[in-house]
């Protein structure tokens, strides 16, 4: 009796690997989808679609098709946590890619170390996710807060800023951008002094009693990392008082991309220098021509978002590394991905096998008017690769 | 800080509180009236921004029209949604009508992805707003120096409407003894219905007003509610000028607090809040209720 009951689990569990092993290759992937993060969360999907979309036309990975099963984070991390858990234990995903906000990066990581399933980092810059709380199986696609930090400390000093303003927002990227600049400064601008630095929170609308405390410090530039609409409220409460006439804004957080230049349009202010993954109108990679039409086919725009190319990457990574390892057994994978090189819209890129860390670069550029059009564009865009 | 500062933040609190008090006074209304507490006025607090986006931005008509299309059309939205369902539930208990007000928090949460997607968007302010007035000793922003008329102006109307109007006594009347009213020939099903229209198309002037100074983008609805229901609590529940006092306190504590004790940003509101029930637990206005 005891043996036969055996044997059918026996017969049950086989039947269901060798069922496993037939069916689809299951990547799952969090990205913002409903309330403030969505307005990256749902491009950066699209990107995620379209590599999928393209790798199963090809036949998908290790000849298996690639099934995406897809779940909004809410830019939560306490919601992120859980949810990649359900992924991994009910729907039984092979890696899963994504993120946006660092919190939640950091979260997922966590989740991918208790599980024991690889874990790619597509959005979150937090340096802690490639450095203190690094682990075996968590890899970063995106940039991160050290690089950033780097180099907005490198414009600070070829703008020749010696009074600095400081503008982070409070929460795990702010926090850690602000120390990846403080730690680059004296390199680049050794006389610069920060004067002032205001935190304020994370999903802030109101600006107004941080304006005039930076107006009245007398600094002739600001580093800031208030990114998408934080930037937007920003720049909405403080024109009126000519706050962009006198100040030069260097900025991370994705500033520079067309998804802001474009809605802000008129009201885009003067003297910004920031940052933006892809541009659709300025590629540094032959690749990026094809990858760009065919986005703009998907989203039906020919001005489309940048962080689409982020989602992309992330899913081609995945399959790079499955390829490689002629598995997906998460051990293999990450073993696959450490010094793993891959082609991508914006050039080739590696992952470092140590920190995890793909050497990924950023457009980084002065906002200019452009006589012919209603938005500004980046020019001249310098594409900065971490060496 | 200095006296430029200090007129500076002083001025910031009080728009600040201005524009939420037009918000907060529809909830007010409503929940004075009706005893509902309406979840979704945040929501059509974020519907009215976004219809002042379409109608002012991709339109092109004038701001101006912008906020009355808000306010025409989630006042056109609020009595269709009270004549079909919510009448229905003023005899249910309060977590009914709780449950139904989130309900419709998430059914227009994916109507509004649905018409807008999940992009930000940006309203312009009106012509002639963009700028600031220059005192000699501060700079004040035209479009925030015109919320600060704007919001004691609705204030005073409601204050006409509801005190010295007979419509405004029926109104009262409702909040007192609604079977009364009633048997007294007054229709008072109509009463609600326009009282439920009118706290929501306030909503939506709010949303509206507030489009030129912030980005639009989804989930701007949430933080809100919290706020209006600070400042709703603060004044005491049902109290029109009790909301116009909360909205001030809010205003003034969220902008000087947040410049002397930045760290504590977070938390400066509910703090208020606190420190108000304490002392007053019917609120500022309000009156403890009989009975208890």
């Amino acid at each position: 009796m005891k043996y036969s009951a055996m044997l059918v689990a026996a017969g049950v569990l086989s039947a269901g690997t060798a069922f496993a092993q037939q069916g689809p290759i299951k990547i799952g992937v969090l990205y913002p989808l409903t309330g403030g993060g969505a307005v990256y969360g749902v491009p950066a999907m699209a990107g995620h679609q379209l590599a999928i979309e393209e790798l199963n036309a090809k036949g998908g990975i290790l000849g298996r098709k690639i099934e995406s099963i897809e779940r909004d984070d809410k830019l939560n991390p306490a919601a992120a946590s859980s949810t990649m858990k359900e992924l991994i234990t009910k729907d039984k995903v092979d890696i899963v890619l994504g993120g946006l906000a660092s919190s939640v990066g950091l979260a997922m990581s966590e989740v991918s170390k208790q599980e024991k399933v690889v874990y790619i980092s597509t959005i979150p810059k937090s340096i802690q996710i490639t450095t203190d709380k690094l682990h075996k199986y968590v890899f970063r696609t995106s940039a991160n807060t050290d690089q950033e930090g780097d180099t907005m400390a490198m414009l600070a000093g070829k703008n020749k800023l010696s009074k600095i303003c400081h503008l982070e927002l409070d929460y795990a990227y702010g926090n850690d951008l602000e120390v990846g600049i403080l730690k680059a400064l004296p390199k680049y601008a050794p006389d610069a002094k920060v004067v002032l630095t205001l935190k304020p929170k994370l999903g802030a609308t109101d600006f107004n009693p941080f304006i005039p405390q930076v107006m009245a410090a007398g600094c002739d530039g600001v580093l800031s990392g208030l990114w998408g609409p934080h930037f937007v409220s920003w720049v909405k409460q403080a024109a009126p008082l000519g706050f962009f006439s006198k100040i030069k804004w260097i900025s991370g957080g994705e500033i520079g991309s067309h998804e802001i230049a474009g809605e802000l349009k008129a009201e885009y202010p003067d003297n910004v220098i920031s940052n933006t993954y892809e541009l659709w109108y300025h590629g540094n990679d032959p690749s990026h021509k094809e990858f760009q039409a065919k986005l703009a086919k998907k989203l039906n725009t020919q001005e489309t978002p940048q962080w689409a190319v982020l989602g992309y990457i992330g899913v081609m990574y995945a399959a790079a590394a499955m390829e490689k390892a002629k598995s997906t057994d998460p051990d293999k994978v990450a073993e696959a991905l450490e010094g793993l090189s891959i082609g991508t819209p914006v050039g080739k890129l590696t992952i470092d096998a140590k920190t995890h860390q793909a050497n990924i670069g950023q457009f980084w550029g002065p906002m200019v008017k452009k006589p012919d059009r209603a938005y500004r564009m980046m020019e001249p865009a310098e594409y900065i690769q971490p060496k | 800080m200095t006296l430029t500062m200090f007129t500076l933040n002083a001025f910031y609190g009080l728009a600040l509180a201005m524009n939420m008090f037009i918000i907060a006074s529809g909830l007010n209304l409503i929940f004075g009236v009706l005893r509902v507490i309406n979840f979704a006025h945040g929501m059509f607090y974020m519907f009215g921004a976004y219809i002042t986006f379409t109608v002012a931005k991709t339109w092109g008509a004038p701001f101006f029209v912008g906020v009355l299309a808000a306010a025409a059309a989630l006042g056109l939205i609020a009595f269709v949604v009270e004549r079909l369902l919510l009448r229905h539930l003023y005899d249910k208990e309060h977590l009914m009508q709780l449950l139904f007000t989130f309900a419709l928090v998430l059914l227009m949460s994916d109507a509004a992805k649905m018409i807008w997607g999940t992009d930000q968007y940006s309203v312009g302010y009106p012509p002639g707003m963009g700028g600031a007035v220059n005192l000699g000793f501060v700079m004040l922003p035209q479009y925030q120096l015109f919320l600060c008329v704007v919001g004691p102006l609705i204030a005073v109307a409601m204050w006409f409407v509801v005190d010295r109007t007979r419509w405004g006594r029926v109104v009262r009347a409702a909040t007192q003894d609604r079977e009364m009213l009633a048997a007294l020939g007054v229709n008072v099903p109509m009463v609600y219905a326009a009282v439920f229209t009118i706290g929501s198309a306030l909503a939506g002037v709010g949303g509206a007003l507030a489009a030129p100074r912030i980005a639009l983008v989804p989930g701007m609805d949430a933080t809100i509610i919290n706020e209006c229901f600070i400042i709703v609590i603060i004044g005491g529940l049902g109290n029109m000028w009790g909301s116009f006092l909360g909205a001030l306190a809010f205003g003034f504590v969220v902008q000087f607090g947040t410049v002397l004790a930045p760290n504590w940003q977070d938390v400066l509101p509910y703090l208020l809040m606190l420190a108000v029930l304490i002392v007053r637990p019917w609120g500022l206005l309000g009156r403890p209720e009989a009975g208890h």
